[in-house]
């Protein structure tokens, strides 16, 4: 009875939200609709039993992938005037587009007929006694393995492309020099002072920075390869 | 578990990850090795694709036969063209990054992918390495206005594909319950049994995939893409992922579907029928050589959708001669137009080849070869690849298709024989820089293949037949 | 009369659910009680380091200060910005507080005392964690003020970055269980402690909770010298109050999971005490709080870039690495945990 309840009311929630994605005016908000479809799409595998695929969703989806989305959206300077001019001077065209295609999934409803004996093809039969993440290693690294493989390749050519497309090497950007950082010696800046608590500081022995270094030309390198100057 | 039965693929993943990492580590600019690499690369994994074996791998989703061979190894020899043509290009244009090459080895195993696919799955994440690479090398001279513009246009158009295919992909699979091909043809064995879910499937993945091979009606990227991309990659885009798609679209079509022609062959009628007429009407009117050989390659790929609408293992032969000749055509027709180069900036337009054959006569030779072998004028490759497509549509009675592919290729002579007109009978304008080596070797290679095709014509039609008779099993 | 209320309680649907939530009540007023007194050791811990004495004027010892806090808190009135967006707004310090709350249900403090045993239990944790940068980018946003909307660009950035790297510290932790089940992982730490083979992870993860949490030296998202108070410059009295009550529940929750995956949950050491879990593993969690605290009073606060390196250059290739190292070991030596 409560998973029939959280059913429909993560199914309902789901519908909802996703309709707000569409129509949402401010587009933060519709990422944000979009997020909490996410989340109840994962809240509706969980209660088909696909606990693992349903945190999977929430982690890479709601975690990483929607975060990059709303701080682009957030970043973006939009024009709502100019977008709902776009809006209706493309509707009748997109109207007419949806109705077509609602017409023909009415026509492939019509003819609904699941070919003879396709259940035999299917993959992987369903073992309740073994948790679905065991399954889904097992046949993933298994029978699916080309297809990992493969999906990995295009990931790593999206990774090639943008950093082809975007990365430039600007002369004047600063790049920090870690050996640099760790050569440096406490007592090349700092004098330890023994402090007895309560009795203060005597005036010579307050910490200051040690005389810098007269080399002119290596201090300002140093100056952005250390911390905590700005 | 099979897993040899992919081993050129891997070699060459595993090559390409390597050439990326050696790019990363090389102390100054690693292009011209990394090129290098990347040739032989391509090289040994042609050597094991000729020694591999026939074979079924990965769970039924990878398939290794006579068809795959072939079509593999016309791959690999386009994409080794399509790098050594880049070679003199990349460094003129300041784009000389030890990505370039890699991108197109990655796209390469991507169209290998496509060409061994047994499997639905493994078939959409082929087209999406081959397409995701393509993109990004389009956009590659990234400060070039146009370049970036071709790039983005052409992901964009290319996602909406993608999304025709998966779609199609996904309700071909609810309604048979399956995406191995094996499977699929088992289960779909006759024309009038099969529901409209899975004829729609069908459509929406022809769609998709007709995108991927510029066949009218969704062919609206190719001319803004090969004009704005950067020219080797034009020449790249023009030849191998062509060859892999059209052999995509024959494996699914004569192979899972095949007992559903009567549902797609009108289909493939009608688009081969409209990229024959756009390719030859629309060429007509263009100045710049790049969007001319945009329409031109649109009017080819509707020739060799008439020997797959055949339906017979006669016509995918067809098919394939047409490619291989298509691919060596116009490998050397992009070497003469990047060859094209006055005090050292690029020309692309067609009044700028005027009377090439008083100031370069070798280079007006060769592209006057492949002008007559676009044009299907005997007996040059062009004219052999054409013959054997209408004879297979003849032999089923398709005789107004092949009527009309015959009309439209003598319209399409009409602009192909001018290009000729302005290099030999017009004034002479200044004369291009000298050319470089590589392309002149690859001008060379094409145009010796083009000349000579009907001399070694036969050892490539018995190649084609075994191949095509793989498909129908 | 008590057989027949634990009756109702165990096996009907309506006694489920009271169960659970008496079950849930069982954690969160310890867990509220422990982040009321976490502000005030932290003030007298930075105190001690400092040379302070920190809180000590209400009650003995200051002890009654948390309260003092409290009801300031919420006596205030609570300011909204006439530029914000006001239910986001006033949702953004919610989510954070019932985010921090909701990651109890999974964590054991002793075996099998958890709300929810299940299978996918750090996958859970890590989900909810990973969400925890909505309520800090919501509230820079819905501010509608430069010095909150930088908090929150930062916060975004860090908090995606360093949860890479953790996501690989997990893994390398579930190679060695072969569950997800953070039953499972404790129990698998039975002979020895995850921290010992897997030093270098326990510390990246250690760190990573550092910057997960937002706390110095990568609390670059409230940085109060350059961009004032960051994400919630702008909030005031309860509202304010719930992102901070938030900010110590996660901190008591990272420590929880750097205890459960590296520090043998309620396990003592040795095998010392078996009966005494939950004591343990609070014991546990408050080292690990210290360390917090004491990170805080020692180190300057990182800069951005450097930070960001941190994350991408040096925790995840060299978690990456360890992955592999770790699991070809394991596979060397057929030391893998049991294959199903």
């Amino acid at each position: 009875m409560i998973a029939t309840l959280a059913f429909y009311l993560f199914a309902g929630i789901l519908l909802v939200s996703a309709a707000m994605v569409v129509s949402a005016r401010n587009p933060v908000h519709a990422v944000l609709f979009l997020i909490l479809s996410f989340f109840n799409a994962a809240a509706l595998f969980l209660l088909a039993g696909a606990e693992f695929l349903a945190m999977i969703l929430v982690i890479v989806y709601v975690g990483a992938v929607a975060v990059l989305f709303l701080f682009v959206v957030m970043m973006l300077d939009i024009n709502f005037t100019q977008l709902r001019e776009g809006f209706q001077r493309y509707l009748p065209v997109g109207a007419t587009i949806g109705v077509v295609l609602l017409a023909e999934l009415v026509i492939v409803f019509g003819g609904w007929r699941i070919a003879p004996g396709s259940d035999a093809h299917r993959f992987a039969p369903i073992d309740v006694a073994v948790e679905n993440t065991r399954q889904i290693g097992n046949i993933l690294y298994t029978d699916y393995i080309l297809l990992f493989q493969a999906s990995g390749l295009i990931l790593l050519v999206a990774m090639i492309g943008a950093i082809v497309l975007t990365l430039r090497d600007r002369k004047t950007s600063l790049h920090q020099v870690v050996s640099k950082q760790v050569a440096r010696m406490p007592a090349d800046t700092l004098v330890m002072v023994d402090v007895i608590r309560g009795a203060g500081v005597p005036a010579d022995h307050y910490l200051r920075p040690k005389v810098a270094p007269v080399a002119a030309p290596e201090a300002a390198h140093d100056s952005h390869g250390h911390g905590g100057h700005h | 578990m099979n897993w040899i039965s992919a081993l050129p693929e891997l070699v060459l993943a595993c090559a390409g990850m390597a050439i990326l990492v050696f790019g990363v580590l090389a102390p100054k600019n690693a292009f011209r090795l990394a090129s290098m690499f990347t040739i032989a690369a391509f090289l040994i994994t042609a050597m094991l694709v000729m020694g591999g074996t026939t074979s079924l791998g990965y769970s039924g989703l990878f398939s290794s036969d006579a068809f795959s061979q072939f079509v593999k190894l016309l791959i690999l020899a386009a994409a080794t063209l399509g790098v050594i043509v880049s070679l003199d290009y990349s460094e003129h244009e300041n784009m000389q990054r030890f990505e370039f090459p890699v991108l197109i080895l990655l796209s390469t195993v991507g169209m290998m992918l496509m060409a061994s696919a047994a499997n639905l799955m493994s078939l959409y994440l082929g087209v999406e390495l081959m397409s995701l690479s393509i993109y990004v090398l389009a956009a590659f001279a990234r400060d070039n206005l146009r370049s970036a513009e071709a790039g983005l246009k052409y992901f964009v158009l290319g996602a909406l594909a993608s999304g025709l295919l998966l779609y199609g992909i996904s309700l071909v699979y609810g309604f048979s319950g399956s995406m191995n091909f094996a499977d699929l043809s088992a289960e779909l064995t006759s024309a009038s049994q099969a529901s409209t879910g899975v004829t729609i499937g069908v459509v929406f993945i022809v769609a998709g995939l007709a995108f991927k091979v510029s066949a009218v009606p969704f062919h609206m990227w190719t001319p803004d893409v090969y004009e704005g991309a950067p020219t080797p990659v034009t020449a790249f885009m023009g030849t191998a992922p062509k060859v892999a798609a059209m052999a995509l679209l024959v494996r699914l079509l004569s192979g899972p579907f095949a007992h559903l022609l009567a549902q797609w062959q009108q289909l493939i009628v009608l688009v081969a029928i409209a990229s024959m007429l756009l390719g030859s009407l629309a060429a007509i009117g263009q100045k710049n050589i790049k969007r001319l050989m945009a329409y031109s390659s649109i009017g080819h790929m509707g020739y060799a959708l008439v020997g797959l609408a055949a339906g017979t293992p006669l016509g995918v032969k067809g098919v394939l001669i047409y490619l291989v000749t298509y691919v060596f055509m116009n490998v050397g027709t992009f070497a003469c137009i990047l060859a094209m180069r006055r005090r050292g900036r690029a020309v692309e337009g067609i009044a700028d080849l005027a009377g090439l054959a008083k100031t370069d006569l070798g280079m007006a030779l060769w592209l006057a070869i492949f002008m007559f072998s676009m044009a299907g004028i005997p007996p040059f490759s062009g004219f052999w690849g054409k013959l054997f497509i209408f004879q297979a549509a003849v032999t089923q009675g398709m005789w107004v298709l092949a009527v009309i592919g015959v009309l439209t290729s003598v319209i399409g002579a009409y602009y192909y024989i001018r290009i000729i007109k302005v290099m030999f009978f017009d004034d002479a304008a200044e004369a291009f820089d000298a050319r470089p080596a590589s392309l002149s070797f690859v001008a060379v290679a094409g145009g010796l293949f083009t000349t000579g095709f009907f001399l070694f014509a036969a050892p490539v039609e018995a190649a084609a037949l075994a191949a095509a008779k793989v498909i129908f099993g | 009369m008590v057989d027949l209320a634990l009756n109702f309680l165990f096996n009907t649907q309506l006694g489920f659910l009271i169960l659970t939530v008496l079950k849930a009540f069982a954690i969160l007023v310890p867990l509220l009680m422990m982040v009321a007194y976490l502000t005030y050791v932290e003030r007298k811990v930075l105190g001690a380091i400092q040379l302070r004495k920190g809180p000590n004027v209400v009650g003995p010892f200051g002890l009654f200060q948390p309260f003092a806090d409290a009801i300031k808190m919420l006596m205030k009135e609570t300011v909204i910005p006439s530029g914000a967006n006001k239910v986001l707004f006033l949702l953004a310090p919610m989510l954070t507080f019932s985010l921090a709350m909701l990651a109890w249900a999974v964590i054991p403090v002793n075996d099998g005392w958890a709300i929810a045993d299940i299978n996918v239990g750090v996958l859970y944790l890590f989900a909810i964690s990973s969400l925890g940068v909505y309520g800090i980018i919501i509230a820079g946003w819905a501010s509608n003020s430069r010095y909150p909307f930088l908090g929150a660009m930062r916060s975004a950035a860090q908090m995606v970055s360093y949860e890479v790297s953790m996501g690989f510290v997990m893994v390398t932790v579930l190679v060695c269980v072969g569950s997800l089940n953070l039953n499972d992982i404790v129990m698998a730490q039975s002979k020895l402690w995850f921290c010992i083979p897997l030093f270098p992870m326990a510390v990246i993860f250690f760190i990573s909770t550092l910057a997960e949490t937002n706390r110095s030296p990568f609390d670059l998202p409230e940085g109060e010298s350059e961009i004032v108070a960051g994400f919630f410059l702008e909030y005031s009295s309860m509202s304010f109050g719930l992102f901070f009550l938030g900010e110590y529940a996660n901190m008591i929750l990272m420590s929880s999971m750097t205890t459960i995956l590296f520090l043998g949950g309620w396990l003592g050491p040795f095998g010392l005490w078996p009966a005494l879990g939950p004591i343990w593993f609070i014991l546990k969690v408050c080292m690990v709080l210290f360390t917090f605290i004491w990170v805080r009073g020692t180190f300057p606060r990182y800069r951005y870039d450097q930070l960001m390196r941190l994350g991408w250059k040096v925790f995840l290739p060299f978690s990456l690495f360890y992955l592999v190292l770790v699991a070809g070991v394991l596979m060397a030596f057929g030391w893998l945990p049991h294959v199903a």
